[in-house]
C-alpha cells in the first residue's frame, strides 16, 4: 500500500514537471503570487461557506411562504447561479474573441434554451410530481432498465461539464498564484471537493443568491472601466460596445483602417449558416433537456411559481449574456491596437481583457475570482447531481432497496469524491475549449434526455423499450461524433460540438418507430398525463 | 389529486391532438410562442443568408481540407448602425434575447390566467407526490 502511495506521487511529479500536458497557455510565465487577487477569491469562498451556514435556519418551505415575489426572484437568482459557470464566464467571450458573429450561437443557444424549457417542460414535470431526472423516467416508461441507463447518463453529463469548469478553474488558480496549469487543477480540485463536502455537510446550500450577486458585480464592474479606458460609452457598457465592433471591422477610434478585421462582425467568414444553426439548436434543445436544469421545478411548490422563476432566472442570465461579447469585443479592439506583455488565451480573454485595456491589477482579480466562484456553484450542483444519480436513482433505487438514510448519505459522498476525483484525469489535459467543452454536454442531454422528456410528457404511445432504444442511440450519435476523423465529410456535418442536429431527429425517429413495434404503456400512465396536462 | 371525468373511454395524450379544454388551450399557445421563437432566430439567420451581397465572398478551407468560395453575409444588414452596432449583430445578441424574456413571461401570465379560469389552481403549497 505504502509503495503504490509513493509510486503514485512520484508519477504525479514526473507528469507535473514533463510536457505531456502542454495543451493549456501558460497565464502566469513569470510564476508571480498575485496577492490582492488571491486575496479576493479566497474571501469569497468563505463568505460562501459562512452565508450557507447563517441562511440554514430558512428551510425550503419557509422560504417559499416567506412571500411570493421574493420567492420568484430568488429562485430565478438560484437557477441563474446555478446554471453560469465557467463556461458562461470565461468560455463564451472567448469563443467570440477567437470566431466573430458564429459564437454568438452560443449566446443564444444558451438563453433561447429556456423558451423551450418553459413552454414544453415545466409545468407538465413539475406536476407530474417526482424529484429527480431518472425518477421521472423509471416511473413513465415503467423500467429499472431506463432508470439505471438515465442515471448513468446524469452521471456522464455531470462528468463532461465539469471538465469544462476544471479547465476554468486551473487556468485561473494558475493566473492567482503562478503555480502551473497541471498543479492548479489538481489543487483547485482539492479546494472545490473540501467546499462541496464543507457547505454539504454544514447545510451550506442555500447561498446561491448571494453566489449570483457576486457573479454579476463582479462580471459588471471592470466593464465599466474598460470601455471607458477606451474611449466607448461606458454608462452601459452592453451598448457601448456596438461601436467598438463596428471599429473592429472598418477601422475608426484610432485603429487605422487596414488592421480592421471585418471577419469579427461579418457572419458568414469564419463558418457557415450550417454550422451556426446547428450549434445554436444543439445547445437550445441541450438546455431542455439537462437534467440538473429541469430538476430545479421539482422544489417548487406551486407549479405558478416554477413558471415565473424561469423568467426572473432567464432575465439574470441575460445580464451576464448581454456582457460577455463587450468583453471578447474590447479585448480583440486593444488586441488590433497592438498592446503587448499581456500572456492572451482565449478561455481567459475575460481576464485579459482588463489586462489589455492598462487597468491596475486588482481589476482582473476581481475577475478571475469571479469566475472561480461561477465554476464552484457550477461544480458543486454537478457533483451533487452526479452522487445522487448514483446513491439515489443507482444504489437505492436499484441495488439496495432497504438502504437506510445514512447509508445513503454516506455513499453520496464517497460518490462526490470518487466522481470529483476521476475528472482530475480528462482535465489535465482538456480536449477544447471550455465552452466547446460545455457543448458536448449539451449534445448530450439534447440527444437523450430532450426526447425522453419531450415524448414522454406530450406522446403517451411512447413505451420503454422506445426510451431505451433511444438513450443508445443518443450516446452512439453524441461519443461517435467526438470519436469520427475530424478530416472527415461526416465530422464537417455533425461537429462534437453540434451532434444534436443529426441526433435528436434520429432519436425522435427511432423512439416513434420502436414504440410502434412494443406493446402500448398501461391507461394508469394515459391517465396520469391527461391529469398533468389539464391542471388536475 | 381526484379522478375527474375521464370515464372508461381511452384516452391518448399526444401533441397534435390535445384532450381536454385546458390542454388544447396550452397547446394552442405553446404554437405560437414556438413558432414565434424560431422564425425570430432562424428566420433571421436565413434572411442573413439570402439578402447577402453575392459580389462579396470569401475562401474557407473545410475541416475537410476542401476550400470552398462563400459569400462573408456583407449586407445592408450588417452594414447598417443601430446604436452603434452593426444592426444584424445588435438584433441577434442584444434583441432576441430581450424576446425570449417577454416569450417567457407573456407565456406565464398565459398560464396563470388558463388556471384561473379553470379554478383549479393548488388548494395549499405543498410537496406534490
Amino acid at each position: 500500500m505504502k509503495r503504490m502511495v509513493q509510486w503514485g506521487l512520484s508519477l504525479f511529479f514526473v507528469l507535473m514537471a514533463s510536457n505531456v500536458f502542454a495543451a493549456v497557455e501558460d497565464l502566469n510565465p513569470e510564476g508571480k503570487f498575485k496577492v490582492i487577487p488571491g486575496l479576493l477569491m479566497i474571501s469569497l469562498l468563505i463568505l460562501f461557506v459562512l452565508v450557507g451556514v447563517f441562511a440554514k435556519a430558512k428551510n425550503t418551505e419557509d422560504y417559499w411562504a416567506a412571500g411570493r415575489g421574493i420567492g420568484q426572484m430568488g429562485g430565478g437568482a438560484a437557477i441563474a447561479s446555478n446554471w453560469m459557470s465557467a463556461a458562461s464566464y470565461l468560455g463564451m467571450a472567448g469563443l467570440i474573441y477567437l470566431k466573430g458573429f458564429f459564437a454568438i450561437s452560443y449566446v443564444l443557444g444558451w438563453t433561447g434554451g429556456y423558451v423551450l424549457l418553459l413552454v414544453l417542460m415545466a409545468g407538465p414535470v413539475r406536476r407530474y410530481g417526482k424529484y429527480t431526472a431518472p425518477d421521472f423516467v423509471g416511473d413513465r416508461y415503467y423500467s429499472q432498465g431506463a432508470r439505471l441507463l438515465s442515471a448513468l447518463i446524469v452521471i456522464l453529463i455531470s462528468f463532461v461539464y465539469s471538465v469544462g469548469q476544471y479547465k476554468g478553474i486551473g487556468m485561473m488558480f494558475n493566473w492567482i498564484f503562478g503555480i502551473n496549469y497541471q498543479t492548479s487543477v489538481v489543487v483547485g480540485t482539492l479546494v472545490v471537493l473540501a467546499y462541496v463536502l464543507i457547505s454539504g455537510m454544514l447545510g451550506a446550500t442555500k447561498n446561491m443568491q448571494v453566489q449570483y450577486v457576486v457573479i454579476v458585480i463582479t462580471f459588471f464592474l471592470p466593464l465599466f472601466f474598460i470601455a471607458n479606458k477606451l474611449g466607448y460609452f461606458s454608462a452601459v457598457p452592453q451598448i457601448g460596445y456596438g461601436a467598438a465592433l463596428y471599429d473592429i471591422g472598418h477601422g475608426g477610434n484610432g485603429l487605422s483602417a487596414e488592421l480592421a478585421e471585418p471577419s469579427f462582425y461579418l457572419p458568414f467568414i469564419q463558418n457557415t449558416a450550417y454550422h451556426w444553426f446547428a450549434l445554436c439548436i444543439t445547445l437550445m434543445l441541450g438546455t431542455a433537456g439537462l437534467p440538473h436544469v429541469i430538476g430545479r421545478f421539482y422544489v417548487v411548490p406551486k407549479v405558478s411559481d416554477a413558471r415565473w422563476q424561469v423568467v426572473w432566472g432567464l432575465f439574470f442570465i441575460a445580464l451576464v449574456y448581454w456582457s460577455a461579447p463587450c468583453y471578447a469585443a474590447f479585448a480583440k479592439f486593444s488586441n488590433l491596437m497592438g498592446t503587448t506583455g499581456v500572456a492572451i488565451a482565449p478561455d481567459a480573454i475575460v481576464v485579459n481583457a482588463a489586462e489589455l485595456a492598462g487597468l491596475p491589477e486588482w481589476f482582473a482579480g476581481f475577475l478571475a475570482a469571479g469566475a472561480v466562484s461561477a465554476a464552484f456553484s457550477t461544480v458543486g450542483g454537478l457533483l451533487m447531481a452526479g452522487a445522487s444519480a448514483f446513491a439515489h436513482d443507482i444504489y437505492f433505487r436499484v441495488l439496495r432497496p432497504n438502504a437506510t438514510e445514512e447509508t445513503k448519505m454516506k455513499i453520496a459522498r464517497i460518490g462526490t469524491v470518487a466522481l470529483g476525483l476521476s475528472i482530475i484525469v480528462v482535465a489535465l489535459n482538456p480536449p477544447a475549449l471550455i465552452a466547446q467543452i460545455v457543448a458536448v454536454a449539451f449534445a448530450l442531454g439534447a440527444n437523450t434526455f430532450f426526447p425522453l422528456f419531450l415524448l414522454g410528457i406530450w406522446w403517451s404511445r411512447t413505451t420503454k423499450e422506445a426510451a431505451i432504444a433511444g438513450m443508445i442511440v443518443g450516446l452512439v450519435v453524441t461519443f461517435g461524433s467526438m470519436l469520427i476523423p475530424k478530416t472527415s465529410v461526416l465530422a464537417y456535418y455533425v461537429p462534437f460540438t453540434s451532434s444534436a442536429i443529426l441526433g435528436v431527429p434520429l432519436v425522435l425517429l427511432v423512439m416513434i418507430v420502436v414504440s410502434f413495434m412494443t406493446p402500448e404503456p398501461a391507461r394508469e400512465i394515459k391517465e396520469l398525463l391527461y391529469r398533468v396536462h389539464n391542471d388536475e | 389529486m381526484e379522478k375527474q371525468g375521464l370515464g372508461t373511454q381511452d384516452i391518448n395524450i399526444n401533441f397534435f391532438k390535445p384532450v381536454g379544454e385546458f390542454m388544447t388551450k396550452d397547446v394552442a399557445m405553446t404554437k405560437i410562442i414556438l413558432a414565434v421563437w424560431f422564425v425570430a432566430v432562424y428566420g433571421f439567420l436565413f434572411l442573413l443568408v439570402m439578402v447577402a451581397d453575392p459580389n462579396d465572398t470569401v475562401q474557407v478551407t473545410l475541416s475537410t481540407g476542401e476550400v470552398v468560395t462563400q459569400v462573408t453575409g456583407k449586407s445592408f444588414l450588417t452594414e447598417m448602425r443601430f446604436l452603434g452596432f452593426p444592426f444584424h449583430y445588435f438584433y441577434m445578441a442584444e434583441f432576441c434575447i430581450a424576446l425570449f424574456i417577454a416569450q417567457c413571461w407573456w407565456y406565464c401570465k398565459f398560464s396563470d390566467d388558463l388556471e384561473a379560469k379553470h379554478g383549479k389552481t393548488e388548494k395549499k403549497p405543498g410537496q406534490p407526490k
